[in-house]
């Protein structure tokens, strides 16, 4: 959508394709909070932007890479023309993948907080769930359970 | 870097492998035959007529094999991502073409290519690696033998990215098998007329793409209106659920409503246990989820899980044809154990449909005590006893015993073996679908007159099972052409989707949106190829291009010796009754819509080769002069 042109090397979410069990997983941005490829960035070319959205500086960008080899989720690419890295913009706050998802696998949401039902827990989740609430309060996301 | 083109739509470049001298040649594809031909099936055909001159031996290095791509693939244009591969079939000995979704055709126009074209033999196996417009021959003797799904694996583990697209061929194919096929994607096969073959035959067990080019259009906001109008209509088709969540398997329930099965041979076309073995059952009891073709909104493709003690295995697809040819064709109502023979047959890299065709009429003979069971070497063919099918399938695809006079054809099988040569089910030489052509005569005459060879993707006049007659007679003038058993006005409706037909592979759209959904007609083909390539073609232009393609690979055919006395179809469906089921006591009048067909056509009627005056309409005046030097111009 950004070049102008259709191609999956441009794509700023990817998905990989598991023949051997059928699974499909899409790999994007997961808007970080402490961005790690904003924190490695050597010359300040990408940033986080007043929605929170990674951004970037072309002009500063010096192609280094180093935000490919940090993101954990491998969700940065590099364009295969000039060398920039794509990273998911969310289009504005249009995104353009989850429009046209026909079968809305994707979707995109402010993640301010995560209900988990207690009734579809076990006991031995109880744990699980109290780590992961800590977890996220970290990054400003409440878990409550019903 | 690729993509630098002054095509729209297109790539631009059309890539010429020699695996005999390992000579690669990159040329500009040429502008007035994309205009004449668009790409995929009509750029294959018009090659193909050039290159391989008649009486070329379809196994030997004169023949070439073509993977061609349509300029809307890669576009992400909803259900636009087919690939089209044609050669001369070494099982039917005319046009050999097949048609397949998948990833693998976007990613060859990425991989910077609309077409590729293989020529020659390579004297060891090898594999070609295509990426970024860079050809590469790798040692694939590791690799010969393997099994369709293990080599996908190995593969992409030696290539070491999982973004490449493969096709591969099967054991079947390195052991000259004539109905194996290309496997992409592992479960998507170009099976039809034998390609696997060809390819194996060059030496080449597999084509590895790769690209990071792209795809520009003409006018984006044009094309992004037509995707839009069009996913509209998709999504508010009433077909579009049955075939999200069935996909073709839907039609078995269906095909036995109507009394169109191929049970047991074509003696059965309704069966009481036809739910056991159905789409609906896949859906409810082994469906775990969806998969789609590259850009497609309609994931039509299924993943299942077979669950029983010593068999549990997941696996993708099975379409109609695999489902009905494994099951009722076979008189099995095992769906586990059919799924499994479905899996086998794929992995193995035959074609299930003529497979079940080769083992559904060894099945009647010896039924029948025809053969008796020392001739098909001790294995007891009984209906439905899927452990003696399942080592049948792998006789035939590693050429042992009786499987080896199978592996030739049904129509070969019969001729060498001097029997059950009235109840071979094939035309031309290539073995008939899941469809009883007596309860669907427009499907009957689409076999009858198909360039490949019985097979119904050549037409599809899927409107005929709507019966409406209004349909007929607004579209064709004739109540009757859109009534399954009605005779006159089949001719029209036969010829009329054939150019369709023609035309969106040629595209690279996918035909269940052309002809199943009935979405795109002319009107809007002519605006999508605007939008997309900037061509302006007028809606009659778009129009002649499918016959432009269909006439061609007639012409073809006829070079091949096909006349009139080919286009027809086995015995029993001219001359016995159906038995039981809603088309009851009908058999196919296959003169009457010949006759029309032909009329329709434009092409002789005694001989059935297309006239001088057709063809120069057509814009194939070299082809006219062709045809008058070898003799072949009618009148």
């Amino acid at each position: 959508m950004h070049e102008r042109v259709f191609s999956t090397s441009f794509s700023r979410i990817r998905v990989v394709k598991d023949d051997v069990v059928g699974m499909d997983f899409p790999i994007v941005c997961q808007q970080c909070v402490q961005a790690v490829c904003v924190s490695v960035c050597p010359t300040g070319a990408l940033y986080v932007g007043d929605d929170g959205v990674v951004r970037l500086e072309k002009e500063r960008c010096v192609r280094c890479g180093k935000c490919l080899d940090v993101c954990p989720y491998g969700a940065v690419f590099q364009d295969p023309v000039d060398g920039f890295p794509l990273i998911c913009d969310l289009c504005g706050g249009r995104a353009v993948c989850v429009m046209k998802c026909p079968t809305n696998a994707l979707s995109l949401y402010p993640l301010a907080e995560v209900v988990v039902r207690a009734e579809d827990l076990g006991k031995r989740y109880k744990l699980a769930i109290t780590e992961y609430g800590k977890l996220l309060e970290r990054w400003g996301i409440r878990v409550r359970v019903k | 870097m690729l993509g630098l083109s002054r095509f729209y739509g297109y790539v631009g470049r059309v890539l010429r492998v020699n695996l005999t001298t390992r000579e690669v040649r990159v040329l500009e594809l040429e502008k007035g035959l994309a205009r004449a031909y668009l790409g995929g099936r009509g750029l294959n055909i018009v090659r193909l007529y050039y290159e391989v001159p008649p009486s070329t031996n379809p196994l030997s290095p004169e023949n070439k094999l073509f993977f061609g791509v349509g300029p809307i693939v890669g576009t992400g244009f909803p259900l636009g991502a087919r690939l089209n591969v044609s050669a001369k079939s070494p099982q039917t000995g005319i046009l050999g073409d097949s048609n397949v979704g998948g990833h693998f055709a976007p990613e060859l126009k990425y991989a910077g290519f609309d077409q590729v074209v293989i020529e020659g033999r390579s004297d060891r196996p090898i594999y070609l690696y295509i990426q970024n417009g860079v050809v590469e021959f790798r040692d694939a003797s590791g690799l010969w033998g393997m099994k369709v799904k293990e080599a996908f694996e190995a593969i992409r583990r030696e290539v070491g990215d999982h973004r490449v697209q493969i096709a591969v061929v099967g054991p079947a194919a390195e052991n000259l098998v004539v109905f194996s096929g290309i496997f992409f994607n592992r479960s998507r096969p170009a099976a039809r007329t034998g390609l696997g073959t060809v390819m194996a035959s060059k030496g080449l067990k597999a084509v590895v793409v790769r690209g990071d080019g792209y795809v520009e259009v003409a006018k984006p906001e044009l094309f992004e209106r037509i995707v839009e109008e069009v996913e509209l209509e998709v999504y508010s088709h009433e077909q579009y659920w049955p075939r999200r969540v069935m996909g073709t398997t839907r039609i078995l329930m269906a095909a036995n409503k109507i009394g169109i099965l191929p049970g047991k041979h074509f003696t059965e076309s309704e069966v009481p246990y036809a739910f056991e073995v159905s789409g609906e059952k896949l859906a409810l009891r082994y469906n775990v989820k969806n998969r789609a073709c590259f850009s497609c909104i309609v994931p039509c493709s299924r993943v299942f899980v077979v669950k029983r003690f010593d068999q549990c295995f997941i696996s993708e697809g099975p379409e109609y044809e695999a489902l009905a040819g494994m099951t009722v064709r076979i008189g099995n109502k095992d769906l586990d154990k059919a799924l499994k023979a479905i899996e086998e047959v794929n992995d193995l890299g035959m074609d299930v449909i003529s497979v079940s065709e080769v083992v559904s009429w060894t099945m009647e003979l010896y039924s029948r005590g025809i053969l008796s069971r020392e001739e098909v070497g001790g294995l007891a063919l009984e209906w439905g006893d899927m452990d003696v099918v399942m080592e049948l399938l792998r006789d035939i695809a590693y050429r042992r015993g009786f499987g080896d006079v199978l592996a030739d054809g049904v129509a070969i099988a019969a001729e060498k073996l001097g029997k059950g040569l009235d109840i071979a089910f094939h035309v031309k030489r290539l073995e008939m679908i899941q469809a009883d052509p007596r309860g669907l005569k427009g499907y009957g005459l689409g076999f009858a007159v198909s360039s490949r060879g019985a097979d119904h993707l050549r037409s599809e006049p899927f409107i005929e099972l709507s019966d409406d007659p209004e349909v007929g007679l607004r579209m064709f003038g004739e109540p009757e052409a859109t009534l399954r058993l009605g005779v006159r006005g089949k001719g029209r409706l036969v010829a009329y989707y054939e150019n369709l037909c023609a035309l969106v592979d040629s595209l690279g759209v996918c035909k269940n949106l052309a002809e199943n959904m009935d979405i795109l007609n002319y009107q809007k083909v002519a605006e999508l190829v605007e939008a997309v390539t900037g061509m302006t073609l007028s809606v009659a232009e778009v129009g002649v291009i499918g016959e432009r393609i269909v006439n061609l690979e007639r012409i073809y055919d006829v070079r091949e010796g096909v006349r009139r006395e080919h286009d027809t179809l086995p015995n029993r469906f001219l001359r016995e009754p159906l038995k039981v089921g809603a088309s009851v006591g009908h058999v196919i009048e296959l003169d009457l819509m010949l006759d029309e067909y032909y009329e329709v056509r434009g092409w002789d009627r005694k001989s059935g080769i297309p006239t001088a005056k057709k063809l120069e309409e057509l814009g194939l005046t070299d082809v006219v002069e062709d045809l008058r030097c070898r003799g072949l111009l009618p009148g």
